[in-house]
């Protein structure tokens, strides 16, 4: 069997649109076909499912028409922009009027002028020097131009020279004077750099001799106060050790003092245990 | 689907259709109560937005009183009149991508404020349980539409909830009746797919048949 649908067959089968010759071939196909049919148990599932959506419920609003059927000229299509264009074409007319505007065109181009046209004269185009004199007059000129230049430069040059000649002759003498004191620059300067560099050495010799002085003074207050501190610890430190000892010594004899009693105090128990020990052996006795 | 006394009076409108044609305001008025909860909804489950849905239902009424005189046809009054539906949600759907301001629904979560959606239903008699299985089945296969895209959902919504034939939708898209089954397969198969990934199947979802 070669009939096989498609989307349109199925669809037309779905809703009951088929012509029945189609129709039979489709039912043998679905009988013959598992798939199909189950292709089509699908589909009708889907119908069923989509019949659950409800329609929504809705009040008809009232619907206002105008119908009143006298159509102006101004509703027919382009009639606004055909009234445009006249209403534009209008005022610049008007307004051309009111401006005297002309417009007018010739060989030399397009004009557009407000007012009344101003006629201006024919230029007369007529040569009134021929070529020739045109000519002689330009060399005129030129020679008249020439010998001016001539003239300048001739003028130019004889003042640059004489003013070369001038500034020659000054540095001549200019450079005759810096000889002159080169010269005595150089005679002088071996006596005064030798009296400079004597002044120099005084002058350090003092510098020195100074700062020598000053320097001993100040070790020598700087000794001074430095052995004075010394004794001065010396001698603290001597009266320090003396009262140590004074100390020492004092404590020492309060000892010797304090033995010396104990002992006393020994020696007079023991002498006071045997007298008594030897009465009391004489009683026996 | 059972069928209304509203569903029956909408097929059987041709004279009420000849007669606001005609400029029969109060046929007028009528055609807009039968048909304005159909458009509605439509708008309704395409933008999943009260505001959006009401401002297209509104646009397509005013525009289908303005040009009922110019439909030669009445029998293709349904297609055209979702011709103008369509078209209305395509230029709201245009506005709504340049303009991207979050809506004030998003930012306050109305399910925090008002009782479920369940409780306004039809099935608030039954059981309770089911009716929340239900009412939540409903929100996730809304959801799912949304992700279709803009030319699978409109064939989606117009053949699976508006109920009409694939020729009737081809007239309201101007395209071929092949190309209109194709989209609705497609849009099946991607809305398949996405509840299958919530897992929600035939097996797993108990409805009566």
């Amino acid at each position: 069997m070669s009939y096989k649908p498609n989307e349109a067959a199925w669809m037309a089968y779905l809703y009951g649109e088929m012509e029945s010759e189609e129709r039979e071939r489709m039912e043998l196909y679905l009988t013959a076909n598992a798939n199909a049919r189950l292709e089509l148990e699908n589909m009708k599932a889907l119908q069923q499912m989509l019949r659950t959506v409800e329609d929504k419920e809705v009040i008809a609003p009232p619907i206002v028409v105008d119908n009143n059927k006298t159509r102006s000229l101004w509703d027919f299509p382009y009639a606004k922009t055909i009234v445009s264009i006249a209403a534009s074409l209008l005022l610049i007319m008007v307004v051309g009027r009111l401006t005297d505007t002309s417009i007018s065109s010739d060989d030399t181009g397009i004009h557009i002028s407000f007012g009344s046209k101003v006629i201006t004269p024919p230029v007369d185009n007529t040569p009134m020097l021929t070529q020739t004199e045109v000519q002689d007059m330009i060399n005129a000129s030129l020679h008249q131009n020439n010998d001016t230049w001539q003239q300048n430069l001739t003028e130019n040059r004889l003042k640059i020279d004489e003013s070369i000649r001038k500034n020659l002759a000054a540095n001549n003498r200019n450079s005759e004077r810096v000889d002159a004191l080169v010269q005595q620059v150089a005679s002088a300067s071996n006596d005064q750099i030798a009296a400079y560099v004597a002044s120099l050495q005084t002058e350090n010799m003092r510098m020195m001799q100074d700062y020598m002085k000053l320097t001993t003074n100040e070790q020598k207050d700087y000794m001074e106060n430095l052995l004075v501190d010394f004794s001065k610890y010396l001698q603290q430190q001597r009266n320090d050790d003396l009262r140590l000892l004074q100390t020492k010594i004092t404590d020492v004899e309060q000892n010797n003092n304090l033995f010396k009693a104990e002992t006393e105090q020994i020696l007079t128990s023991l002498i006071s245990n045997s007298g008594t020990s030897f009465q009391k052996s004489g009683i026996r006795n | 689907m059972a069928e209304t006394l509203l569903d029956i009076a909408m097929m059987h409108s041709d004279s009420l259709l000849l007669r606001a044609r005609q400029g029969d305001k109060n046929a007028q008025g009528k055609l807009v109560q039968l048909w304005y909860k159909r458009i509605y909804n439509f708008a309704f489950k395409f933008f999943q937005d009260h505001d959006m849905a009401m401002e297209v239902a509104q646009k397509t009424f005013i525009s289908m009183c303005k040009n009922l005189e110019g439909l030669q046809d009445t029998s293709r009054f349904k297609s055209w009149l979702y011709t103008i539906a369509v078209n209305y949600c395509r230029e709201e759907l245009r506005k709504k991508k340049s303009n991207r301001s979050v809506p004030f629904e998003f930012v306050v979560n109305p399910e925090a404020e008002n009782s479920p959606r369940w409780e306004g239903s039809s099935m608030r008699h039954e059981n309770p349980e089911r009716q929340f299985q239900q009412a939540e089945l409903s929100e996730i296969l809304q959801q799912a539409l949304m992700t279709l895209s803009e030319e699978q959902r409109e064939v989606v919504i117009m053949k699976e909830f508006e109920g009409l034939k694939f020729r009737e939708i081809a007239e309201v898209l101007n395209i071929s009746e092949n190309t209109v089954k194709s989209r609705m397969y497609y849009g099946l198969d991607g809305l398949k797919k996405i509840l299958e990934q919530r897992n929600i199947t035939k097996d797993t979802v108990h409805y009566e048949l």
